[in-house]
């Protein structure tokens, strides 16, 4: 008696986006299925699907062969599928027992709580698990990992429990930890229950899973079995085609400047004393681990964040920038990173969001917008970045994502900068336009412009880049031309260097 | 016949596209109102009545213009109806020592000014949320108001200061003028100018509007300050109006201008509306509440109609940010 999860014809719809198109497939007890694909290709959205989260706009899932409707996350839970999240869904205040056993604690007829009981009853969990924690330590005193085994514990004192799915486990864990969690998934397994495995992480999905189906844009590609195919296999099915191609193809910037923009010990809240420079017509690529401070120094930089210390020159001459709008003023731009919460103006229109940044330059003196002179500048951003769009008096939330991130683009390329920065501009959008972004930062640069990429995928900052910058725990790690550039060497920079070398030797 | 039937649909759908179609249920609802209140009593739609619904609203027009920047740009104030109240008290306290009437009035609107520019403060600085900072201040000058004149009325007997609430332009008093002079600059400004254009970023999304390069603490600041202007000139034309500065008047003034604002469609939530939708909650509340005490409706009861007016007001917000949220995922399917 095994249990089975199938899913037919998913497909939900978000604003701007298909994040799920037609996904079926199957899943089956005792294995460890991985979900992989890129950024945005649809993995968390299906999760959350299927814990009632969100609702599919069309298809079903199918729990042990009957069909399953949760209209949020608890009715989910309750039917014994839990998913585990990266951010910790605990409550900090409250000890182990009460966090498992949160809602159910075991009462008397009247209702009070039998702590005993409780702590009793976990304990038998915490031994099953093998773990060093006792029943009445606070959660908030416990270590992120044991944190994370105390959800897992939780989902695991359901006697129901069938499906447990984890996303993304591993981001904040160190080796040792990760090995005793993969002996816990490898327990659960063994009890015949279904684990969903969402990573990027290579090595663990070879380590731990032994299927792994793939998405790309929202739909499903194909299930495979992970010991029998090459990683780069995996990663063609990912991406669709060979990005390397691609990269190959573009007509890349030749001619390499003076000096344009030089950083100086820039210091904030959030990063140490980095200093760079950057040459007219050069892809500067700054990678490292998501939190290393990538997008901090830009910040500090344009003035988002306060600059506690450190100097900025352009073309020589020192500039200050108080503020993204002085940044502007002098000829520094940013594409931030989420383009929802910091690029778009969700509430106006392609044009207006196109003109934003020109406001200035299109009133009079008495602050009146002139209409004709908006008009053809939203047209003439319309044009040059090939948005794809009914009107320019389209609200810019009905476009595209990755048309949305062309309007933030053309934005500040209204104001003739000389410095782009761009903070994951291809981060959740479609192959296709991805590319199209490749070709605009070619060009960028080949009209002498300074452009800084900030970018988790490694091919694409390889791809792209003449010079990368690699951070980590907010400093510059170590600086790669572009002909020394390897996925390795990026990483090995980029991780703390004493778990990369374990890394490498297993 | 037909051809001319569909001119009569052209021309029909070139009025809702020049109205907006939200604006066309607010007429609607208008019209109902006012046909609601002239059966029940057929002085409703006198002349003399029209024109006292018009002096009334000048006053809940002026402070929804205010309500109007500050909710389109995320914001809110409940400190109006107190503003008011000690503009008017202060105005009369000053000419009453006899200090030159048009001085007086730039005191009292500097003064009226400066509790905006507090507010903003309190907000901008302090990080706190508007509803809040401005019960802070709905206090506080509330308070100040009757210290200012030991909590007794200050009666004005400068007859140029008095005259202001008499004076008719083409029979329409003095203070609907001033509205409507302040509902055409002011929804000139929101609409076409860049102070305007940046309300509407800011608040639809404050940090992506910084990081475009506005300056959402300046243009909040603005908003408030311009609001204490508005409450500055509306207390002052008010006492006029009372012959007298009251400590104790105008409660629950920005509730009838926060109803009117929302009900012409202004979304809580901050990014959305326009002026010409505020004129028009502004008509309907003040309809609303003048029949109400037309049809002898007793006070009591009104609390309790005005409560259900704003909840109407509230729920058609919610049904039409839930059509817009509609509308763009039916345009998303049609793209996707």
């Amino acid at each position: 008696m095994g249990n089975t999860l199938e899913f037919r014809n998913i497909t939900k719809y978000f604003p701007g986006v298909k994040a799920l198109d037609h996904v079926s497939f199957s899943a089956r007890s005792g294995e460890v299925l991985a979900f992989l694909g890129e950024n945005g290709a649809g993995k968390s959205t299906l999760l959350k699907t299927l814990n009632g989260d969100y609702q599919p706009d069309e298809g079903q899932y199918l729990v042990n062969g009957e069909e399953a409707h949760f209209s949020n996350p608890h009715e989910a839970i309750e039917a014994g599928i839990s998913v585990i999240y990266q951010e910790r869904q605990i409550l900090m205040e409250l000890s182990v027992a009460e966090n498992i056993y949160l809602g159910r604690m075991p009462s008397n007829k009247i209702g009070v709580i039998n702590t005993h009981k409780a702590n009793e009853m976990a304990k038998v969990i915490i031994s099953d698990f093998g773990l060093p924690i006792r029943p009445g330590d606070k959660v908030k005193d416990l270590s992120i990992a044991y944190q994370q085994m105390v959800e897992i514990m939780k989902a695991y004192s359901r006697e129901n429990l069938k499906v447990i799915c984890f996303d993304e486990p591993t981001a904040s864990l160190s080796d040792s930890e990760i090995d005793s969690l993969f002996t816990i998934i490898r327990k659960l397994k063994s009890e015949g229950k279904i684990i969903i495995y969402v990573s990027h992480r290579m090595q663990e999905i070879r380590e731990i899973t032994d299927k792994a189906a793939i998405f790309k844009d929202g739909c499903y590609v194909d299930t495979v079995v992970t010991k029998d195919v090459t990683e780069k296999e995996m990663i063609k099915k990912m991406v669709g085609r060979d990005l390397g191609d691609i990269y190959n193809n573009l007509d890349r910037s030749k001619e390499i400047g003076d000096v344009l923009l030089e950083a100086k010990n820039i210091t904030s809240d959030y990063v140490d004393d980095v200093s760079f420079t950057l040459h007219k017509g050069e892809v500067l690529g700054f990678s490292g681990l998501v939190g290393a401070g990538r997008t901090e120094t830009m910040r500090a930089i344009i003035g988002a964040d306060k600059m506690t210390r450190g100097e900025v020159f352009l073309e020589g001459k020192r500039v200050i920038n108080n503020s993204p709008y002085h940044a502007m003023r002098n000829g520094i731009v940013l594409v931030p990173e989420d383009r929802k919460t910091q690029g778009i103006l969700a509430n106006l229109s392609v044009a207006d969001n196109i003109n934003v940044a020109l406001l200035d330059k299109h009133s009079n003196k008495f602050g009146v917008l002139r209409h004709e002179d908006e008009a053809r500048d939203a047209d003439k951003g319309i044009v040059d970045f090939r948005i794809k769009t009914p009107s320019r008096d389209k609200k810019i939330v009905e476009l595209s994502g990755g048309n949305q991130q062309k309007c933030v683009v053309a934005r500040w390329m209204g104001t003739n900068p000389k410095v782009l920065i761009l903070d994951e501009p291809t981060k959740g959008i479609d192959v296709g336009a991805k590319s199209e972004f490749y070709r605009m930062i070619c060009d960028f640069a080949r009209r002498g412009l300074g452009v800084i990429l900030i970018s988790s995928e490694l091919p694409e900052v390889i791809g792209l880049s003449d010079r990368i910058i690699v951070m980590r725990s907010r400093k510059i790690a170590g600086e790669v031309m572009r002909e020394d550039a390897t996925e390795d060497k990026l990483l090995s920079l980029g991780m703390m260097d004493s778990d990369f070398d374990e890394a490498k030797e297993n | 016949m037909n051809t001319e039937k569909a001119g009569k649909l052209i021309r029909f759908e070139k009025l809702k596209k020049f109205i907006g179609g939200d604006k066309l249920i607010l007429i609607g609802a208008i019209i109902v109102v006012f046909a609601l209140f002239t059966s029940l009593n057929k002085n409703f739609l006198s002349v003399t009545n029209l024109v006292n619904i018009l002096v009334a609203a000048s006053l809940v027009g002026l402070v929804a213009i205010g309500h109007t920047y500050l909710i389109i740009a995320g914001q809110n104030d409940l400190s109006p109806g107190s503003l008011v109240a000690f503009s008017g008290v202060l105005a009369a306290l000053l000419v009453s020592w006899g200090i030159n009437l048009f001085i007086a009035m730039i005191i009292t609107i500097a003064a009226a000014a400066l509790v905006g520019v507090l507010n903003a403060w309190m907000v901008n600085k302090i990080k706190l949320e508007a509803f809040i900072a401005t019960l802070v201040t709905q206090s506080v000058i509330r308070g100040f108001a009757y210290i200012l004149c030991g909590g007794k009325p200050v009666s004005i007997s400068n007859p140029t200061f008095i005259s202001i609430g008499k004076l008719r332009f083409a029979g329409i008093p003095f203070s609907v003028w001033i509205m409507i002079i302040a509902f055409i600059i002011f929804g000139f400004i929101l609409a076409k100018t860049r102070f305007g254009r940046s309300i509407y970023a800011i608040g639809g999304n404050r940090d992506a509007a910084r990081l475009a390069g506005l300056n959402p603490p300046k243009i909040i600041t603005i908003s408030f300050v311009m609001m204490g202007v508005m409450c500055g000139l509306g207390g002052i034309v008010f006492a006029s109006r009372m012959n007298s500065g009251q400590p104790s008047a105008n409660v629950n003034l920005e509730f009838d201008a926060i109803t009117a604002v929302i009900l012409g469609g202004v979304s809580f939530t901050g990014g959305v509306g326009s002026m010409g939708g505020t004129i028009l909650g502004v008509i309907l509340i003040q309809a609303f509440n003048t029949g109400l005490t037309m049809v002898n409706v007793p006070s009591f009861w009104q609390y309790v109609a005005k409560g259900m007016l704003l909840l109407f007001a509230l729920s058609s917000d919610y049904l039409r940010k839930q059509k817009r949220e509609r509308n763009l995922l039916e345009a998303s399917k049609r793209n996707g």
